[in-house]
């Protein structure tokens, strides 16, 4: 897993997001890293979240991605397990 | 990109262990299932009896095992489709016989199979064959068609069941019935990669 240092810059804020954590690199996975992820795990250890629309998801998804849209992630966090490594797509 | 900025919304929110995959679905190199997100699981509320859930897992594999049994008998001729396709008959009704026996050990009884038949039937067929299928209509479209058509139609069946097993193995409530469904996900890995290594010799 490496951890990209690429910065995402955007000019909204966010609720107690201060500017400076706009500049905190992200941590990724490559697509490769993420099957090897799943292949030794239970399908309830980990979140695996889609973030895009509804249409997008129905033509096609990972198998047994969760579908949490981008704008509704803050109104439905509570269905990430915080206690679970989560990924995102 | 959103995965990004999602991302690193969930981490703003207090989560940690947060992972953006890069390149987004088009980097994904394996299988992709398709359909809404509840689909099939519209059969399968979480509160349900393990009974109820149990009965209906094992109507969509007599689906899957119908549906294998057509191919052998269509495609006879090629003794390795055959192999692969009795072979997948095989593993379906052991998915079966593990069903009932957790279904006898959460009721203590044997479940009325015309019952279940009657109940659940042709409709929930539709649940794991790609495009709402049901079996019968694959199997006709499948008449004048080959054996790599055939064995991407059975991949995308096993992909959505994989898919759907994989959610309801976190979404039931009953333990018992959970596991029952992290084991059927995990069988169905191997199917596909069956399948797919058959697939590629085919074509």
């Amino acid at each position: 897993m490496a951890i990209n240092a690429a910065f995402l810059i955007t000019l909204r804020s966010e609720d107690n997001m201060g500017l400076m954590d706009y500049f905190k690199p992200v941590p990724t996975m490559t697509a490769e890293e993420v099957r090897q992820f799943f292949t030794d795990k239970k399908p309830d250890a980990y979140n695996l979240v889609d973030v895009r629309q509804p249409g997008e998801y129905e033509r096609y998804h990972i198998p047994g991605a969760n579908l949490i849209p981008m704008a509704e992630l803050r109104d439905r966090i509570d269905e990430i397990d915080p206690a679970k490594p989560t990924i995102t797509y | 990109m959103r995965s990004r900025s999602a991302a690193t919304l969930l981490l703003g929110l207090g989560l940690s262990n947060v992972y953006s995959m890069e390149g987004g679905i088009k980097a994904w190199k394996g299988m992709v299932a398709h359909g809404q997100p509840k689909s099939g699981m519209a059969y399968f509320m979480p509160a349900a009896g393990a009974e109820e859930i149990v009965g209906l897992a094992w109507s969509l594999e007599e689906g899957s095992k119908l549906f294998y049994q057509g191919l052998s008998a269509q495609f006879n001729k090629d003794r390795e489709a055959q192999e692969m396709f009795e072979w997948l008959i095989s593993a379906e009704k052991n998915h079966e016989k593990n069903l009932l026996q957790s279904y006898e050990d959460l009721t203590g009884k044997q479940p009325d199979f015309t019952k279940l038949r009657a109940k659940f039937g042709d409709s929930l067929s539709g649940a794991i064959m790609e495009g709402g299928i049901a079996v019968k209509e694959a199997l006709t479209w499948l008449k004048d068609k080959g054996v790599p058509d055939s064995l991407e139609l059975a991949m995308s069946m096993e992909v959505n069941a994989f898919d759907l097993y994989i959610k309801m193995s976190r979404a039931i409530e009953d333990e018992q019935a959970r596991h029952v469904f992290a084991k059927l996900s995990a069988e169905e890995q191997v199917h596909l990669k069956k399948l797919a290594a058959l697939l590629e010799k085919k074509f």
